[in-house]
């Protein structure tokens, strides 16, 4: 009898029924499709938020969950181009592979800032299409929904209007929310930050913020004492006050540019769970609770 | 009538607060400009000379750039013409890496893939070395099919084991490990052929594959007279132990057949390999990295039948984004076959040992310091171990796309 009931375990974590299964590279947009979809759809999030979304290890566990996704979900931007192509060419799914409607990039739905004029990598690892780091933005939430009901309601259109009601009840939530956290932010005064990477540009033009610099020299190289030092100088210049550091990279340059500017480090997160938050909600008060002032 | 409607119209227009009409006005005006804009640029001929322009259907291009600054205390004569015992007799060995004392120019590839039509995307690799084109590989294979299924067709390196699919640009040490040079050199198992893979709709990844090949590579086959004579079959298959440890397994066998050099008879080879993999990510840029594989050759030669195998095993321990360091042992464990011709000579423990350190200061650019202590090799009729210092270089330029796991 048990071994009946395992084997029945096994079959049904493989099987299950009547769901659209929704594959998301980051936590955030997987978040917002479980929001979207509700019981309707199974959400898979393929890159933990404890590392760094340039560069997610390429596992084969991923190309499993691959293999099965009616839907995948992207950031695009360029910030999946290290390590999701070749585990989307080795799952062999042709429901999400590029051009087929099982593959929605977001970032065609979300108007993308830092769009370089001209494109080198003697400027570093900078994104052609514009910086991908957009979901720091709560605003972006609302349109993200949006096209995530929009898919799914084109993949399984017998549940449009399922999705279609928890995209408006969604959204007046998300509204309600928005609308107490951008009083909230109209309340802070300390505007000038640093960052380590241009990780926070939308959630910092969003609210009127000023970055000053980056502690990487250029996008995706190691800091140098240099381009510290030079930092340093801005720093005291213009009177910053807060140092934005990501969970994943070295704190340690951050910390001796505090110690010599009296300049705080504030570890922001960058993606839903990537300090512990399980909800969008709390993702973005700690952005809100750590950055306003 | 009419005065009801007239007063209600009054108070209706009087309602209407100055502020609100003028915030109207503006934006019909607003409305207006832009729908000017839209028609006079729908006017305008935006760009004349793109009508029959292909520029956006252009391959991505890739360009690979491989060299190295070599110290070995072997001549290059002997290093050329060395022998290994029971696999590559003296002189016969192709060395397309690192060959010289001094500087090498090893190769520059040019790699392109392109997306062909819905069905099918197209990867072509080009191997330039000094002195030699060579198509490393060329293959279309299929984006479309259901069940989870794929076809690949063409030249290509076959999936057999773990390192034979990959460049000598992404492998962990700059030489190919002993027992895939004694089995099959260089190239590894490369060449025409077709190839039909299927990833298992399971939580867990499961991956078989089959291919057919021509088999001409005679260190190992040869026999291709009679039409091709390789088959490679393989089922790969990984588990996660928690979020950081992943670990990825695969069982390989190459089925094919060997040319007798002097009556040219055609006999069996069968090649069995297993791998292992494990990558324990410590944070995002550190990792520590196993990776082991273990390969036995039964090869019928009709009068006789050689068993052979060899196996090797590499640590890598990735600091971070910018440095790496690594240990390698490799060996040949077994060597049951016909050894009068290197009669006096000591062939047992034939094994080596590679230590290496490397710098990135971008994804795309890597230096290389590795040290190898070579107990495999005879030169000059007697067995000699040989001390290499090497420092390579490797560029990837262009659109080169994300290495696989």
């Amino acid at each position: 009898m048990k071994k009946i009931l395992l084997l029945l375990s096994v079959l049904l974590t493989t099987v299950t029924f009547g769901s659209v299964k929704v594959d998301a590279t980051y936590a955030t947009m997987g978040v917002i499709a479980k929001k979207v979809g509700g019981d309707l759809v199974d959400v898979t999030v393929l890159g933990s938020a404890k590392y760094d979304p340039h560069f997610i290890v390429p596992k084969p566990s991923l190309i499993a969950k691959l293999r099965r996704a009616d839907l995948l979900i992207i950031n695009g931007g360029g910030l999946e181009l290290g390590w999701l192509p070749p585990l989307l060419r080795a799952a062999h799914n042709a429901k999400i592979r590029n051009g087929a409607k099982g593959l929605l990039d977001m970032s065609h739905f979300v108007p993308m800032i830092d769009v370089p004029a001209s494109v080198s990598r003697a400027f570093g690892d900078v994104h052609a299409q514009g910086n991908p780091h957009y979901s720091t933005d709560p605003h972006t939430v609302l349109i993200m929904a949006k096209a995530i009901a929009g898919k799914l309601a084109q993949i399984d259109p017998e549940h449009a209007q399922a999705y279609q009601q928890n995209l408006a009840e969604f959204s007046k939530e998300w509204q309600a929310y928005l609308e107490k956290f951008d009083a909230k932010m109209a309340t802070c005064k300390d505007k000038k930050v640093i960052q380590y990477h241009q990780l926070f540009n939308y959630f910092l033009n969003r609210y009127d913020y000023k970055s000053y610099g980056t502690i990487e020299p250029l996008p995706g190289i190691a800091p140098s004492s240099k381009h510290t030092i030079q930092l340093i100088n801005i720093i005291k210049e213009n009177g910053v006050h807060m140092i934005l550091q990501d969970i994943y990279h070295e704190k340690k340059t951050a910390k001796f540019i505090a110690e010599k500017t009296g300049a705080k480090v504030e570890v922001i997160p960058h993606d839903v769970g990537a300090d512990g938050s399980k909800t969008l909600e709390e993702f973005y008060n700690t952005i809100a609770k750590r950055i306003c002032h | 009538m009419k005065k009801t409607l007239c007063l209600s119209l009054f108070a209706f227009t009087s309602l209407f607060a100055d502020a609100d009409l003028e915030r109207l006005n503006e934006q019909v005006q607003q409305l207006q400009m832009q729908v000017e804009t839209l028609n006079t640029k729908s006017a305008q001929a935006v760009n004349t000379s793109a009508s029959f322009s292909q520029n956006a259907y252009l391959p991505e291009i890739a360009l690979i750039l491989n060299m190295s600054a070599v110290s070995r205390d072997v001549s290059n004569n002997d290093y050329a013409n060395f022998a290994l015992p029971g696999f590559i007799p003296a002189s016969t060995a192709p060395l397309p890496f690192n060959k010289d004392k001094g500087f090498n120019f090893n190769y520059a590839e040019v790699a392109m893939h392109s997306v062909v039509d819905p069905y099918f995307e197209a990867f072509t690799i080009f191997h330039l070395q000094p002195n030699e084109f060579e198509i490393g590989e060329a293959y279309v294979q299929t984006t479309a099919l259901p069940y989870g299924l794929r076809i690949r067709a063409g030249k290509f390196k076959s999936h057999f084991g773990r390192i034979n699919s990959k460049h000598q640009h992404s492998w962990n040490f700059d030489s190919q490990p002993i027992i895939y040079e004694a089995l099959f050199g260089p190239d590894a198992i490369s060449d025409a052929g077709v190839q039909l893979q299927w990833v298992a709709p399971t939580d867990t990844y499961i991956m078989a594959g089959v291919e057919a090949m021509q088999g001409s590579n005679d260190r190992s086959f040869g026999d291709t007279d009679n039409g091709n004579s390789l088959y490679v079959g393989y089922v790969k298959s990984s588990v996660d132990v928690g979020e950081d440890l992943s670990i990825l397994a695969g069982v390989s066998l190459a089925h094919g057949k060997n040319v007798d050099a002097l009556d040219g008879s055609s006999n069996p080879t069968n090649i069995y390999g297993v791998d292992l993999t494990l990558r324990d990510q410590l944070g995002s840029y550190s990792a520590l990295i196993w990776q082991s594989e273990y390969l036995y050759r039964n090869k019928d030669l009709g009068t006789r039948k050689d068993k052979q195998a060899g196996l090797y095993g590499e640590l890598v321990y990735q600091y971070n984004n910018n440095y790496s360091a690594g240990f390698r042992y490799d060996a040949i464990t077994q060597n049951d076959t016909d050894l009068t011709a290197y009669a006096g000579i000591d062939t047992d423990n034939l094994d080596r040992y590679t230590a290496m350190l490397e710098y990135k200061p971008f994804p795309m650019s890597r230096l290389r310091l590795s040290y190898t202590y070579d107990r495999t090799k005879i030169m000059a009729g007697e067995r000699k171990d040989m001390n290499e210092v090497m420092l390579s270089l490797n560029i990837a330029t262009g659109a080169h796309g994300a290495h696989n796991y």
